[in-house]
């Protein structure tokens, strides 16, 4: 009994961080169809960011978290501005955007390297490994500190995306900017916005990420891959069917290891990512646009 | 569409590292083409490559540190004897980038157009095996420190050379140590071992080490035997397995960041083994540093060199001074020896055969036996290993006051281990 509960909590608290890689990414598909192949560079980005303000200046990472998590909506927006607002829109615009935000990401690595050569770096504050007991198992503080940082992401994306004018905007961008744009919505304001949004998620999941594992320059394609997973099974543009997809893709790997060699629960994931993109390619939650 | 866009993106992930190592390799060889010249016949030409950059690159610097020294030693002392003529040795260093396919294709580049006449190996199994492969075909002498792995070795190829023992005789040290203390009453007999190992070629021979020791004594039964993938994020249901098998010993191969990782879920989840190791790691101050002096109180660890021989072993010594000597009073760790001893094995070679024959040369190396910097004290390629060093591990324990002493085997030993670990009985 005590085996399963350890597995329920390992799940669950996986689900978190799996979903706070994952929201920008579904976002900036969401509403501008790119998939954000930066991702990856950002959450490698935001990871050293908080590892800076923690060793130079002793800056807690979770305090940390709000100054990375705007300085990256800027570089976001400035991104978009630059360069992802001159690709064309829609399908001729697919291959465009993913070789440029290709690119961008390599370029974002190997300044890193240049920077921080290849080491791999740790993040250690005062609680890394202090746990805190949960029924018989004991559950580290960290992790717990991750899935309610997902919680909060995910309760307050919703808030936004339902209950105000620029959330509203966004999801009727998203709908038909063509639309928005007869309705007076500032649709390439609104494309900034959620491209910024996007990135200071992306961010934040890499600061979230360091808290944890260490880190080098390589870091954000592995957590990238899963974001991939958690956007297609939730479904694309969903921001509630992300966070239960990361859920399901996190029980799946965590109950796996009952059945299969523990080096091969890993590979469920993308097991699962093939069999929904077959059997339902819009994902579990279907199309819902947003909210 | 959007699948179509979503494929589209997995290739353009999958051909990102491709699309790299290609730009570095053109890079490479924009850099490493000024350093580049053909034999003079006044001097000793010897080609390298080592992980300057990419994820490597950390070791990769410290192997160059261990090549540098060894050239500059040799150059000091006039050169290298070739049939009584000292001639100086001159090193052709290029940047793999750590990548696979450009340590091989500059590999293939230092003997066919930059025209050396020997080789020294590159850091990473990986890296090793692609590069054995070249030198293999061009007939051409290579010596490395840096590829373990018994599967490099296992392929008959008569110009390849390793300093590095196998991972396998690794377990088997740590295992001798746990079994002396088994002995001695300290352990229980028999012992359960939780065995976790990364899903690669030194975490397979790590295994093997373990569980053929294991089988032999008859003292020992693993209860959990378990691989994971490298570069692991989350190891809380693997760790869960071994909580609830509550083994005696806790056995693990992993590289520096799983190790990390894995560690920091080890102390949060409240687990404590009698005996706890994962292989070669334990005692960087890296580790130290990310996880707290605490959480790292009496890992046992088994590595090629630790410059705690220095008391023992003169050759040893003599290395560990001129190393603080050029860096600073640094202290080396067994990567820049091994770089440093790789460079020597080849030279002491070349001077024994006393041409730049590289047939002779080779047949100088199968039958060497040099006085060494590694543990023993004495440098072999054994044939029967497939001319892969069987120098034996130092065993090292960190102990509560942030040292940590070699103890075992017990002519190397600096300090005595301690077993059980103390820290579970509170």
């Amino acid at each position: 009994m005590d085996r399963l509960v350890d597995l329920v909590i390992a799940a669950v608290l996986l689900a978190g961080l799996y979903a706070t890689m994952a929201y920008g990414l579904g976002l900036i598909y969401g509403v501008l169809r790119i998939v954000n192949l930066n991702h990856g560079g950002m959450i490698m980005a935001g990871a050293y960011a908080a590892w800076y303000l923690h060793t130079a200046l002793g800056l807690d990472p979770y305090l940390a978290l709000l100054l990375v998590s705007v300085a990256a909506f800027f570089v976001g927006i400035l991104t978009y501005r630059l360069l992802v607002r001159r690709l064309p829109r829609g399908a001729a615009g697919g291959v465009q955007s993913l070789l440029l935000l290709f690119g961008v990401w390599l370029i974002l690595r190997n300044a890193a390297y240049l920077l921080f050569s290849g080491n791999d770096q740790t993040l250690r504050t005062t609680y890394s490994t202090r746990a805190i007991a949960i029924g018989n198992s004991l559950v580290s503080l960290n992790r717990i500190a991750v899935f309610g940082v997902a919680i909060v992401i995910l309760i307050v994306l919703h808030l936004l995306l339902t209950r105000t004018y620029v959330g509203k905007a966004i999801r009727a961008v998203a709908q038909n900017p063509d639309s928005c744009t007869l309705v007076g919505i500032p649709v390439e304001r609104i494309y900034a916005l959620t491209f910024g949004l996007g990135t200071a998620l992306a961010a934040a999941a890499g600061l979230l990420g360091a808290t944890l594992f260490p880190f080098n320059p390589s870091f954000g394609a592995a957590e990238l891959l899963k974001s991939f997973v958690v956007v297609v099974l939730g479904g694309l543009g969903s921001v509630a069917g992300t966070a239960i997809a990361a859920l399901i893709l996190a029980t799946v790997e965590v109950f796996a290891i009952l059945v299969i060699p523990a080096y091969l629960t890993a590979a469920v994931g993308f097991v699962l990512l093939v069999l929904v993109l077959v059997i339902r390619p819009g994902g579990l939650f279907g199309q819902r646009v947003l909210g | 569409m959007r699948t179509a866009n979503l494929v589209l993106a997995l290739c353009a992930l999958a051909l990102g590292a491709c699309k790299q190592s290609s730009t570095d390799q053109k890079q490479q060889a924009a850099q490493g083409s000024s350093g580049a010249a053909a034999p003079s016949g006044t001097e000793i030409l010897i080609g390298a490559t080592l992980p300057l950059t990419g994820a490597e690159s950390r070791i990769g610097g410290f192997y160059k540190e261990g090549y540098d020294l060894a050239f500059e030693e040799a150059n000091q002392a006039g050169g290298v004897s070739v049939g009584g003529k000292k001639m100086p040795v001159r090193l052709t260093l290029l940047d793999d980038t750590s990548s696979q396919a450009t340590a091989a294709s500059l590999a293939d580049r230092l003997i066919n157009s930059d025209k050396v006449q020997f080789l020294l190996g590159t850091y990473a199994t990986n890296l090793v095996e692609a590069q054995t492969v070249v030198a293999e075909q061009n007939a051409i002498p290579y010596v490395n420190g840096g590829g373990a792995a018994t599967a490099i070795y296992k392929r008959g190829y008569k110009w390849v050379f390793g300093l590095l023992a196998p991972v396998e005789l690794l377990a088997e040290s740590i295992m001798k140590w746990i079994d002396a203390e088994q002995q001695a009453g300290k352990i229980p007999k028999p012992a359960t071992i939780s065995l976790l190992w990364e899903n690669t070629s030194h975490g397979k021979d790590f295994r093997k080490g373990v569980t053929e020791f294991s089988d032999k004594s008859k003292n020992y039964k693993v209860v959990v035997d378990e691989s994971f993938e490298l570069g692991g994020k989350d190891f809380s249901a693997l760790l869960g397995q071994v909580k609830a098998a509550k083994t005696d010993l806790f056995l693990a191969d992993a590289h520096l960041p799983d190790y990390i990782t894995m560690q920091r879920q080890y102390v949060t989840a409240g687990l404590c083994n009698k005996v706890l190791s994962y292989g070669a790691r334990g005692s960087e101050k890296q580790a130290a540093d990310a996880l707290g002096k605490k959480n790292v109180e009496y890992i046992l660890s088994a590595v090629w060199w630790s410059p705690l021989l220095a008391d023992k072993n003169p050759e040893a010594k003599k290395f560990v001074d001129t190393f603080k000597a050029k860096y600073q009073n640094r202290v080396p760790e067994w990567y820049q020896a091994l770089g440093y001893e790789t460079a020597r094995a080849l030279f002491r070679a070349i001077e024994q055969a006393g041409s730049l024959d590289r047939n002779a040369v080779r047949e100088k190396l199968a039958a060497l036996k040099m006085p060494s910097v590694l543990p023993g004290g004495e440098l072999t390629f054994p044939a029967e290993f497939g001319q892969q060093s069987h120098a034996p591990f130092v065993v090292q324990q960190n102990l509560p006051d942030g040292s940590s002493p070699i103890v075992a085997p017990p002519d190397s030993a600096t300090g005595k281990g301690i077993a059980p670990n103390p820290n579970c009985a509170k």
